[in-house]
Protein backbone atom coordinates (compact mmCIF):
# COMPACT_ATOMS: atom_id res chain seq x y z
CA UNK A 1 0.00 0.00 0.00
CA UNK A 2 1.49 3.46 -1.06
CA UNK A 3 0.35 7.01 0.90
CA UNK A 4 0.50 9.53 -1.70
CA UNK A 5 0.14 12.79 0.17
CA UNK A 6 -1.81 15.55 -1.99
CA UNK A 7 -1.66 19.29 -1.51
CA UNK A 8 -3.66 21.51 -2.95
CA UNK A 9 -5.66 25.01 -1.92
CA UNK A 10 -8.37 24.15 -4.26
CA UNK A 11 -10.75 21.50 -2.95
CA UNK A 12 -12.36 20.45 -6.48
CA UNK A 13 -8.61 20.09 -7.48
CA UNK A 14 -8.13 17.67 -4.22
CA UNK A 15 -11.07 15.57 -4.73
CA UNK A 16 -10.08 15.25 -8.49
CA UNK A 17 -6.53 14.12 -7.72
CA UNK A 18 -7.68 11.58 -5.07
CA UNK A 19 -10.16 10.21 -7.20
CA UNK A 20 -7.17 9.48 -9.90
CA UNK A 21 -4.79 8.10 -7.31
CA UNK A 22 -7.51 5.77 -5.85
CA UNK A 23 -7.94 4.58 -9.30
CA UNK A 24 -4.20 3.33 -9.78
CA UNK A 25 -5.24 0.87 -7.22
CA UNK A 26 -3.06 -0.28 -3.71
CA UNK A 27 -2.91 3.74 -2.60
CA UNK A 28 -4.07 5.98 0.33
CA UNK A 29 -4.40 9.56 -0.17
CA UNK A 30 -3.74 11.79 2.62
CA UNK A 31 -5.39 15.39 1.93
CA UNK A 32 -4.14 18.57 2.58
CA UNK A 33 -5.50 22.20 1.64
CA UNK A 34 -2.67 23.79 3.93
CA UNK A 35 0.78 23.18 3.19
CA UNK A 36 2.10 24.28 6.65
CA UNK A 37 -0.05 21.32 8.24
CA UNK A 38 0.95 18.97 5.79
CA UNK A 39 4.71 19.53 6.48
CA UNK A 40 3.60 19.45 10.09
CA UNK A 41 2.51 15.68 8.86
CA UNK A 42 5.50 15.16 7.50
CA UNK A 43 7.68 15.60 9.97
CA UNK A 44 5.53 12.50 11.43
CA UNK A 45 5.14 10.23 8.57
CA UNK A 46 6.94 9.39 5.17
CA UNK A 47 4.20 9.58 2.12
CA UNK A 48 5.55 7.50 -0.84
CA UNK A 49 4.70 9.90 -3.33
CA UNK A 50 3.93 13.61 -3.00
CA UNK A 51 1.65 15.77 -5.06
CA UNK A 52 2.21 19.24 -4.36
CA UNK A 53 0.23 22.67 -6.23
CA UNK A 54 2.14 25.35 -7.13
CA UNK A 55 0.34 28.28 -6.21
CA UNK A 56 -1.17 28.33 -2.46
CA UNK A 57 -1.05 30.83 0.11
CA UNK A 58 1.10 30.58 3.08
CA UNK A 59 3.63 28.65 1.12
CA UNK A 60 3.72 27.70 -2.58
CA UNK A 61 5.35 24.53 -3.66
CA UNK A 62 8.49 25.64 -4.24
CA UNK A 63 9.07 26.52 -0.54
CA UNK A 64 7.09 23.26 -0.01
CA UNK A 65 9.53 21.37 -2.00
CA UNK A 66 12.18 22.52 -0.39
CA UNK A 67 11.34 22.52 3.37
CA UNK A 68 10.25 18.69 2.52
CA UNK A 69 13.71 17.69 1.12
CA UNK A 70 15.37 19.59 4.12
CA UNK A 71 13.48 16.72 6.45
CA UNK A 72 15.38 13.82 7.61
CA UNK A 73 15.05 11.13 5.42
CA UNK A 74 12.77 12.46 3.19
CA UNK A 75 15.14 13.54 0.44
CA UNK A 76 14.72 10.67 -2.18
CA UNK A 77 10.78 10.55 -1.62
CA UNK A 78 9.23 11.70 -5.31
CA UNK A 79 7.41 14.69 -5.88
CA UNK A 80 5.29 15.27 -8.64
CA UNK A 81 4.36 18.87 -9.24
CA UNK A 82 1.37 20.33 -10.66
CA UNK A 83 1.72 23.62 -12.81
CA UNK A 84 0.40 25.26 -15.50
CA UNK A 85 1.79 25.35 -18.80
CA UNK A 86 3.04 28.67 -19.33
CA UNK A 87 4.91 28.37 -16.10
CA UNK A 88 8.34 27.44 -17.18
CA UNK A 89 10.50 29.30 -15.59
CA UNK A 90 8.70 27.89 -11.86
CA UNK A 91 9.46 23.97 -13.32
CA UNK A 92 12.71 24.97 -13.71
CA UNK A 93 13.18 25.89 -10.02
CA UNK A 94 11.10 23.15 -9.12
CA UNK A 95 13.53 20.70 -10.81
CA UNK A 96 16.53 22.59 -8.93
CA UNK A 97 14.59 22.40 -5.61
CA UNK A 98 14.11 18.16 -5.77
CA UNK A 99 10.77 17.83 -7.75
CA UNK A 100 10.88 14.76 -9.62
CA UNK A 101 8.24 15.28 -12.29
CA UNK A 102 5.21 17.57 -13.24
CA UNK A 103 1.35 17.34 -13.39
CA UNK A 104 -0.03 20.01 -15.96
CA UNK A 105 -3.69 21.40 -14.96
CA UNK A 106 -5.96 20.17 -16.55
CA UNK A 107 -5.26 17.09 -14.88
CA UNK A 108 -5.00 14.80 -17.92
CA UNK A 109 -6.12 10.86 -16.30
CA UNK A 110 -3.79 8.97 -18.81
CA UNK A 111 -0.35 11.05 -18.11
CA UNK A 112 -1.36 11.23 -14.46
CA UNK A 113 -1.63 7.54 -14.70
CA UNK A 114 1.53 7.40 -16.48
CA UNK A 115 3.80 9.92 -14.23
CA UNK A 116 2.11 8.49 -10.32
CA UNK A 117 2.81 5.22 -11.72
CA UNK A 118 6.57 5.76 -12.48
CA UNK A 119 6.67 8.04 -9.16
CA UNK A 120 5.45 4.57 -7.26
CA UNK A 121 7.88 2.41 -9.19
CA UNK A 122 10.77 4.53 -8.39
CA UNK A 123 9.77 4.60 -4.85
CA UNK A 124 9.11 0.77 -4.85
CA UNK A 125 12.84 0.56 -6.21
CA UNK A 126 14.13 2.80 -3.78
CA UNK A 127 12.32 0.73 -0.51
CA UNK A 128 13.59 -2.67 -1.94
CA UNK A 129 17.23 -1.14 -2.16
CA UNK A 130 16.98 0.25 1.05
CA UNK A 131 15.68 -2.90 2.72
CA UNK A 132 17.96 -4.79 1.00
CA UNK A 133 20.79 -2.46 2.07
CA UNK A 134 19.56 -2.88 5.82
CA UNK A 135 19.26 -6.49 5.34
CA UNK A 136 22.90 -6.89 4.35
CA UNK A 137 24.40 -4.62 7.00
CA UNK A 138 22.38 -6.53 9.50
CA UNK A 139 24.17 -9.77 8.03
CA UNK A 140 27.28 -8.08 7.70
CA UNK A 141 26.94 -7.10 11.35
CA UNK A 142 25.95 -10.84 12.95
CA UNK A 143 28.89 -12.48 10.59
CA UNK A 144 31.42 -9.70 11.76
CA UNK A 145 29.95 -10.50 15.65
CA UNK A 146 30.97 -13.90 14.93
CA UNK A 147 33.87 -13.80 13.24
CA UNK A 148 35.14 -11.13 16.27
CA UNK A 149 33.72 -13.89 18.55
CA UNK A 150 35.25 -16.78 17.24
CA UNK A 151 38.81 -14.92 16.85
CA UNK A 152 38.66 -13.89 20.68
CA UNK A 153 37.91 -17.81 21.86
CA UNK A 154 40.57 -19.08 19.58
CA UNK A 155 42.93 -16.56 20.87
CA UNK A 156 42.13 -17.61 24.34
CA UNK A 157 42.65 -21.14 23.88
CA UNK A 158 45.82 -20.21 22.31
CA UNK A 159 47.15 -18.81 25.52
CA UNK A 160 45.72 -21.33 27.52
CA UNK A 161 47.63 -23.82 25.12
CA UNK A 162 51.13 -21.83 26.50
CA UNK A 163 50.00 -21.54 29.83
CA UNK A 164 48.95 -25.58 29.69
CA UNK A 165 52.37 -26.28 29.88
CA UNK A 166 53.22 -24.15 33.18
CA UNK A 167 51.65 -24.63 36.14
CA UNK A 168 49.41 -21.19 35.67
CA UNK A 169 45.46 -21.74 35.29
CA UNK A 170 42.81 -20.37 32.72
CA UNK A 171 41.78 -18.02 36.04
CA UNK A 172 44.91 -16.40 35.78
CA UNK A 173 44.23 -15.80 31.88
CA UNK A 174 40.77 -14.12 32.70
CA UNK A 175 42.13 -11.99 36.24
CA UNK A 176 45.32 -10.87 34.17
CA UNK A 177 43.52 -9.76 31.65
CA UNK A 178 40.28 -8.04 33.70
CA UNK A 179 43.36 -6.41 35.85
CA UNK A 180 44.79 -4.85 32.61
CA UNK A 181 41.47 -3.58 32.12
CA UNK A 182 40.78 -2.44 35.39
CA UNK A 183 44.24 -0.59 35.29
CA UNK A 184 43.35 0.93 31.80
CA UNK A 185 39.97 2.28 32.97
CA UNK A 186 41.87 4.03 36.05
CA UNK A 187 44.35 5.46 33.63
CA UNK A 188 41.42 6.63 31.56
CA UNK A 189 42.06 5.50 28.47
CA UNK A 190 39.02 5.10 25.67
CA UNK A 191 36.89 2.25 25.77
CA UNK A 192 38.19 0.99 22.78
CA UNK A 193 41.72 0.73 24.11
CA UNK A 194 39.97 -0.78 27.69
CA UNK A 195 37.90 -3.28 25.48
CA UNK A 196 41.55 -4.01 23.45
CA UNK A 197 43.55 -4.91 26.13
CA UNK A 198 40.64 -7.25 27.76
CA UNK A 199 41.03 -9.33 24.81
CA UNK A 200 44.77 -9.06 24.25
CA UNK A 201 46.48 -9.66 27.49
CA UNK A 202 46.07 -13.04 27.24
CA UNK A 203 48.41 -13.53 24.83
CA UNK A 204 51.32 -12.14 26.73
CA UNK A 205 52.95 -15.56 27.81
CA UNK A 206 52.15 -17.26 24.30
CA UNK A 207 55.93 -17.17 23.29
CA UNK A 208 56.34 -20.36 26.03
CA UNK A 209 54.87 -22.34 23.45
CA UNK A 210 59.01 -22.28 22.23
CA UNK A 211 60.39 -22.43 25.44
CA UNK A 212 62.09 -26.11 26.00
CA UNK A 213 60.47 -28.38 28.73
CA UNK A 214 63.17 -28.78 30.87
CA UNK A 215 63.56 -24.79 31.52
CA UNK A 216 59.74 -24.07 31.49
CA UNK A 217 58.81 -26.91 33.81
CA UNK A 218 61.74 -26.92 35.71
CA UNK A 219 60.89 -27.20 39.10
CA UNK A 220 63.98 -25.53 40.77
CA UNK A 221 65.56 -21.65 40.06
CA UNK A 222 67.15 -21.04 36.49
CA UNK A 223 70.48 -21.02 35.66
CA UNK A 224 71.82 -17.96 34.18
CA UNK A 225 71.66 -19.62 30.76
CA UNK A 226 68.82 -21.19 31.29
CA UNK A 227 67.07 -17.54 32.13
CA UNK A 228 68.38 -16.18 29.28
CA UNK A 229 66.41 -19.21 27.28
CA UNK A 230 63.19 -18.33 28.67
CA UNK A 231 63.73 -14.46 28.75
CA UNK A 232 63.76 -15.35 24.71
CA UNK A 233 59.60 -15.83 24.65
CA UNK A 234 58.65 -12.12 25.01
CA UNK A 235 60.47 -12.03 21.80
CA UNK A 236 59.04 -15.28 20.38
CA UNK A 237 55.39 -14.50 20.97
CA UNK A 238 56.24 -11.13 19.46
CA UNK A 239 57.07 -12.97 16.35
CA UNK A 240 54.64 -15.10 16.60
CA UNK A 241 51.76 -12.49 16.61
CA UNK A 242 53.66 -9.63 14.97
CA UNK A 243 51.77 -8.63 11.38
CA UNK A 244 48.49 -9.70 12.16
CA UNK A 245 45.49 -8.30 10.27
CA UNK A 246 43.90 -8.38 13.53
CA UNK A 247 44.14 -5.73 16.12
CA UNK A 248 43.57 -7.89 18.63
CA UNK A 249 46.94 -10.02 17.77
CA UNK A 250 48.67 -7.10 17.13
CA UNK A 251 48.31 -6.19 20.40
CA UNK A 252 49.48 -8.88 21.89
CA UNK A 253 52.26 -8.86 20.03
CA UNK A 254 53.30 -5.90 21.79
CA UNK A 255 52.13 -6.97 25.42
CA UNK A 256 54.15 -9.98 24.54
CA UNK A 257 57.25 -8.25 23.69
CA UNK A 258 56.99 -5.85 26.06
CA UNK A 259 55.79 -7.24 29.66
CA UNK A 260 58.69 -7.93 30.85
CA UNK A 261 60.31 -4.38 30.65
CA UNK A 262 60.77 -2.79 33.92
CA UNK A 263 59.90 1.19 34.20
CA UNK A 264 64.04 2.28 35.30
CA UNK A 265 65.17 0.14 32.02
CA UNK A 266 66.42 -3.05 33.92
CA UNK A 267 63.82 -5.31 32.31
CA UNK A 268 63.86 -7.32 28.63
CA UNK A 269 64.21 -7.97 25.61
CA UNK A 270 65.14 -4.15 25.05
CA UNK A 271 66.24 -2.82 28.67
CA UNK A 272 63.04 -0.04 27.67
CA UNK A 273 62.71 2.59 29.68
CA UNK A 274 60.10 4.61 31.50
CA UNK A 275 57.10 5.94 28.83
CA UNK A 276 59.23 4.05 25.67
CA UNK A 277 57.52 1.19 27.12
CA UNK A 278 54.24 0.83 25.41
CA UNK A 279 51.43 1.55 27.72
CA UNK A 280 49.87 -2.04 27.17
CA UNK A 281 53.36 -3.24 28.18
CA UNK A 282 53.16 -1.08 31.63
CA UNK A 283 49.90 -2.24 32.25
CA UNK A 284 49.92 -6.01 31.87
CA UNK A 285 53.67 -6.02 34.12
CA UNK A 286 51.67 -4.58 36.92
CA UNK A 287 48.58 -7.07 36.30
CA UNK A 288 50.60 -10.22 35.41
CA UNK A 289 53.09 -9.66 38.66
CA UNK A 290 49.58 -8.52 40.63
CA UNK A 291 47.89 -12.01 39.80
CA UNK A 292 51.34 -14.03 40.19
CA UNK A 293 51.89 -12.77 43.90
CA UNK A 294 47.87 -13.28 45.04
CA UNK A 295 47.74 -16.84 43.26
CA UNK A 296 48.79 -19.87 44.72
CA UNK A 297 51.39 -21.97 43.19
CA UNK A 298 52.43 -25.51 43.15
CA UNK A 299 55.97 -24.18 44.58
CA UNK A 300 54.38 -21.32 46.76
CA UNK A 301 51.73 -19.65 49.01
CA UNK A 302 49.46 -16.80 47.51
CA UNK A 303 50.62 -13.92 49.19
CA UNK A 304 47.88 -11.47 50.85
CA UNK A 305 46.21 -8.53 49.16
CA UNK A 306 48.27 -6.29 51.78
CA UNK A 307 51.46 -7.72 51.17
CA UNK A 308 51.37 -7.85 47.05
CA UNK A 309 50.23 -4.03 47.30
CA UNK A 310 52.91 -2.99 48.92
CA UNK A 311 55.12 -4.97 46.45
CA UNK A 312 53.28 -2.74 43.97
CA UNK A 313 54.09 0.69 45.80
CA UNK A 314 57.35 -0.33 46.55
CA UNK A 315 58.05 -1.12 42.80
CA UNK A 316 56.62 2.17 41.81
CA UNK A 317 59.11 4.00 39.20
CA UNK A 318 61.61 0.75 39.28
CA UNK A 319 59.66 -2.07 38.04
CA UNK A 320 56.42 -0.33 37.51
CA UNK A 321 54.61 2.77 36.26
CA UNK A 322 53.92 4.85 38.85
CA UNK A 323 50.22 5.59 37.22
CA UNK A 324 49.70 2.26 36.46
CA UNK A 325 50.06 1.18 40.19
CA UNK A 326 47.90 3.80 41.07
CA UNK A 327 45.43 3.36 38.82
CA UNK A 328 45.27 -0.63 39.96
CA UNK A 329 44.71 0.53 43.66
CA UNK A 330 42.75 3.30 42.22
CA UNK A 331 39.83 0.19 41.05
CA UNK A 332 40.16 -1.62 44.14
CA UNK A 333 36.59 -2.70 44.22
CA UNK A 334 36.67 -3.73 40.70
CA UNK A 335 39.84 -5.96 41.37
CA UNK A 336 38.09 -7.70 44.47
CA UNK A 337 35.02 -9.10 41.74
CA UNK A 338 37.82 -10.05 39.35
CA UNK A 339 39.20 -12.31 42.39
CA UNK A 340 35.91 -13.23 43.53
CA UNK A 341 34.56 -14.17 39.43
CA UNK A 342 37.73 -15.94 37.97
CA UNK A 343 38.95 -18.54 40.60
CA UNK A 344 41.37 -20.77 40.44
CA UNK A 345 40.59 -24.88 38.81
CA UNK A 346 42.43 -27.41 38.61
CA UNK A 347 44.18 -27.77 35.62
CA UNK A 348 46.00 -30.97 34.19
CA UNK A 349 49.26 -30.59 33.65
CA UNK A 350 50.79 -31.55 30.16
CA UNK B 1 -18.23 39.69 -23.06
CA UNK B 2 -16.82 35.99 -23.06
CA UNK B 3 -18.74 33.62 -25.65
CA UNK B 4 -21.78 31.74 -24.72
CA UNK B 5 -20.12 28.96 -22.41
CA UNK B 6 -20.86 25.25 -23.76
CA UNK B 7 -20.60 22.20 -21.67
CA UNK B 8 -18.14 19.89 -24.12
CA UNK B 9 -18.34 17.00 -22.48
CA UNK B 10 -15.76 14.65 -25.02
CA UNK B 11 -12.81 16.86 -23.82
CA UNK B 12 -13.14 16.98 -20.52
CA UNK B 13 -14.12 13.06 -20.32
CA UNK B 14 -11.25 12.20 -22.22
CA UNK B 15 -9.01 13.79 -19.67
CA UNK B 16 -11.00 11.80 -17.11
CA UNK B 17 -10.19 8.89 -18.76
CA UNK B 18 -13.83 8.18 -19.43
CA UNK B 19 -14.76 8.52 -15.67
CA UNK B 20 -17.72 9.52 -15.40
CA UNK B 21 -18.02 9.32 -11.65
CA UNK B 22 -15.60 11.33 -11.36
CA UNK B 23 -16.96 13.70 -14.14
CA UNK B 24 -20.07 14.27 -11.93
CA UNK B 25 -18.38 14.84 -8.63
CA UNK B 26 -16.58 17.27 -9.96
CA UNK B 27 -19.46 19.18 -11.28
CA UNK B 28 -20.77 18.58 -8.04
CA UNK B 29 -18.18 20.03 -6.49
CA UNK B 30 -18.22 23.19 -8.55
CA UNK B 31 -21.35 23.95 -7.74
CA UNK B 32 -20.95 23.66 -4.05
CA UNK B 33 -18.19 25.77 -4.20
CA UNK B 34 -19.00 28.64 -6.58
CA UNK B 35 -20.59 31.03 -4.03
CA UNK B 36 -17.36 30.61 -2.22
CA UNK B 37 -15.02 31.02 -5.36
CA UNK B 38 -17.16 34.49 -6.00
CA UNK B 39 -16.74 35.57 -2.96
CA UNK B 40 -12.97 34.65 -2.52
CA UNK B 41 -12.36 36.96 -5.41
CA UNK B 42 -14.05 40.15 -4.91
CA UNK B 43 -12.60 40.07 -1.53
CA UNK B 44 -9.07 39.47 -2.66
CA UNK B 45 -10.20 42.43 -4.97
CA UNK B 46 -11.50 44.42 -1.89
CA UNK B 47 -8.31 43.81 -0.14
CA UNK B 48 -6.32 45.65 -2.41
CA UNK B 49 -3.43 43.23 -2.25
CA UNK B 50 -2.29 42.29 -5.61
CA UNK B 51 -0.26 38.76 -4.95
CA UNK B 52 -3.83 37.64 -3.68
CA UNK B 53 -5.63 38.80 -6.52
CA UNK B 54 -3.01 37.11 -9.01
CA UNK B 55 -3.33 33.89 -6.66
CA UNK B 56 -7.17 34.06 -6.67
CA UNK B 57 -7.31 34.62 -10.60
CA UNK B 58 -4.55 31.74 -10.74
CA UNK B 59 -7.04 29.15 -9.12
CA UNK B 60 -9.83 30.35 -11.06
CA UNK B 61 -8.38 30.05 -14.52
CA UNK B 62 -7.42 25.85 -13.61
CA UNK B 63 -10.99 25.84 -12.56
CA UNK B 64 -12.69 26.82 -15.84
CA UNK B 65 -9.65 24.94 -17.63
CA UNK B 66 -10.71 21.62 -15.51
CA UNK B 67 -14.37 22.12 -17.49
CA UNK B 68 -12.83 23.09 -20.72
CA UNK B 69 -13.79 26.33 -20.40
CA UNK B 70 -10.79 27.84 -22.46
CA UNK B 71 -12.56 31.29 -22.93
CA UNK B 72 -13.05 31.79 -19.17
CA UNK B 73 -9.82 30.34 -18.01
CA UNK B 74 -8.00 32.97 -20.93
CA UNK B 75 -9.81 35.72 -18.82
CA UNK B 76 -8.94 34.65 -15.56
CA UNK B 77 -5.33 34.07 -16.85
CA UNK B 78 -5.48 37.28 -18.24
CA UNK B 79 -6.53 38.48 -14.93
CA UNK B 80 -3.54 37.53 -13.40
CA UNK B 81 -0.73 38.66 -15.86
CA UNK B 82 -2.37 41.98 -15.74
CA UNK B 83 -1.98 42.49 -11.89
CA UNK B 84 1.02 40.69 -12.06
CA UNK B 85 2.29 43.60 -14.12
CA UNK B 86 0.98 45.73 -11.97
CA UNK B 87 -1.59 46.94 -13.97
CA UNK B 88 -4.19 47.59 -11.53
CA UNK B 89 -6.51 50.37 -13.14
CA UNK B 90 -10.32 48.64 -14.18
CA UNK B 91 -9.53 45.38 -12.04
CA UNK B 92 -13.33 45.84 -11.21
CA UNK B 93 -14.72 44.84 -14.37
CA UNK B 94 -12.50 42.10 -14.92
CA UNK B 95 -13.29 40.31 -11.48
CA UNK B 96 -17.20 41.09 -12.78
CA UNK B 97 -16.74 39.26 -15.75
CA UNK B 98 -15.14 36.49 -14.15
CA UNK B 99 -17.37 36.19 -10.90
CA UNK B 100 -20.58 36.48 -13.91
CA UNK B 101 -18.83 33.82 -15.69
CA UNK B 102 -18.69 31.78 -12.30
CA UNK B 103 -22.03 31.87 -11.90
CA UNK B 104 -22.89 31.24 -15.91
CA UNK B 105 -20.55 28.18 -15.80
CA UNK B 106 -22.10 26.52 -12.62
CA UNK B 107 -25.90 26.76 -14.48
CA UNK B 108 -24.47 25.05 -17.21
CA UNK B 109 -23.24 22.20 -15.15
CA UNK B 110 -26.47 22.55 -13.32
CA UNK B 111 -28.26 20.94 -16.30
CA UNK B 112 -25.49 18.39 -17.65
Amino acid sequence: MHTVLIIDDSDINLTLIKALVMKLGECEAVLFANPLKALEWCRSNVPDLVIVDYMMPDMDGLKFISAFRALHGRDEVPILMVTANDQKDVRYEALLGGANDFLTKPIDRIEFSARARNMLSLRTGQKFLADRAQHLASLVDEQTREIRDREKELIFRMSRAAEFRDPETGAHIQRMAHYSQAIAIGLGLERAAQQLILEAAPMHDVGKIGIPDYILLKPGKLTVEEFEVMKGHARLGYELLKDSRSDILRAGAQIALTHHEKYDGTGYPRHLKGNDIPVFGRIVAVADVFDALTSERPYKKAWSLEDACRFLEDGRGKHFDPLCVEALLAEWNRVLDIRQRFQDEVVPMV
Amino acid sequence: MLDVFVLDRAPILERLGGDEEIFTMMIDMFQQDVDNNCATLIAALASGDPLLLQREAHTLKGLLATFSDDAGAERAFALEQKVKRGELAGLDAEVEILVARLREVAGVLAQA
